[in-house]
């Protein structure tokens, strides 16, 4: 079997080589807390939790083994801590009112960088949709569909990460994006 | 073409079109039939109106002292789970030793009263203490830990096609 980069550096970690626990960090960090981020929709949480990941990551390295790219199980690993947070309703301690920024983080991206009140206005009303639209999917098909979207994962990958077959996964993704379609097919 | 809407899995081949996920001829070929077919076209507007709606929701940054409170977490707890697991049978286990220790010790101070005094033992400092959560957080990386092994066998195990 041919292993992935990834996975050879968690082998190094798992010999003792701290230095590429880094590398997998800073490789896997912003795609983690972001996924996280969508999940359960607040940062603070989604920074938490990811914390909680790749130090599960690390603890976990002496009995790691190869046997599957590293992706699969890091976001096997984010999948499982996000649900167990949305059915704990971690996330609503700290729920961030949609219309509002948080103080203490960095102001939200947008794609112009000098927008117009109005533009990011429309801006904030768009992406209040989409955070809703998103937030009413069912946990397993959101975590499907940002997977999908934007881990660009295959669905035999998606499939390992849930536990589930891939045709299982494309039942999700073509009821989550029903849904979808239905919500935001306008913004068109 | 034969219309995707109508084959078993033709709203996967609609999706992988509007994630860009289709060979150059395969997307070719669906186009083709898009122009003639309003039912796919439909269904591939709305699609595509829905992907980029995603792309639009753009995350905040990550925090910059992401790493330090992470490493910060991984130098206050370097034991690993299995250690944990181990540290909370002994957890019961040391106290007991300990107080045994200190009645042989006590014994043989009175027994030998000029011999030089025995340091305690050192594990007894050593001791973590783990809350139930610890544990189950433990018992919880396990399983996922043998879910996911037993997963993975079980795909790597099926023939290739």
């Amino acid at each position: 079997m041919t292993l992935d980069y990834d996975a050879e550096l968690m082998l190094r970690v798992k010999d003792g080589d701290g230095a590429s626990f880094g590398v997998l960090l800073e490789k896997h960090r912003t795609a983690v807390v972001h996924f996280l981020y969508r999940m359960v929709q607040n940062h603070a949480v989604a920074e938490e939790l990811a914390q909680e990941v790749f130090l599960r990551v690390y603890r976990s390295r002496e009995s790691y083994e190869a046997s599957a790219r590293f992706t699969t199980w890091l976001f096997r690993i984010a999948t499982h801590l996000a649900l167990n947070a949305l059915r704990d309703g971690k996330n609503e301690k700290f729920q961030e009112r949609l219309d509002s920024e948080s103080p203490d983080m960095p102001a939200r991206q947008v794609s112009d960088a000098r927008p117009t009140v109005e533009q990011r206005m429309v801006y904030q009303v768009r992406l209040d949709e989409v955070r809703r639209a998103v937030a009413t999917l069912p946990e397993k098909q959101r975590a499907a569909v940002l997977m999908h979207k934007y881990q660009e994962m295959e669905y035999s990958q998606i499939a390992k990460v849930l536990s589930c077959s891939e045709s299982a996964v494309k039942s999700l993704l073509f009821r989550a994006y029903e849904t979808l379609r239905a919500r935001l097919a306008h913004m068109a | 073409m034969n219309c995707p809407m109508e084959a078993r899995h033709g709203s996967e081949l609609l999706l992988d079109y509007t994630a860009g996920r289709l060979e150059a001829g395969e997307a070719m070929a669906l186009e083709a039939h898009l122009e003639s077919c309003a039912r796919c076209r439909q269904f591939a507007q709305s699609q595509k109106a829905v992907w980029q709606a995603l792309e639009a929701w753009e995350a905040e940054p990550v925090s910059m002292d992401f790493d330090r409170r992470l490493f910060a977490r991984i130098e206050q707890a370097p034991v690993s789970w299995w250690e944990r697991l181990t540290g909370q049978a002994m957890h019961h286990a040391v106290p007991v030793a300990a107080a045994a220790g200190v009645m042989i010790l006590a014994g043989l101070m009175l027994e030998h009263p000029a011999a030089t005094p025995v340091a305690p033992p050192r594990e007894s400092a050593q001791v973590e203490t783990l809350g139930p959560e610890q544990v189950q957080s433990a018992l919880d990386d396990m399983q996922m830990l043998r879910d996911f092994n037993h997963l993975v066998r079980a795909d790597s195990a099926e023939p290739r096609m």
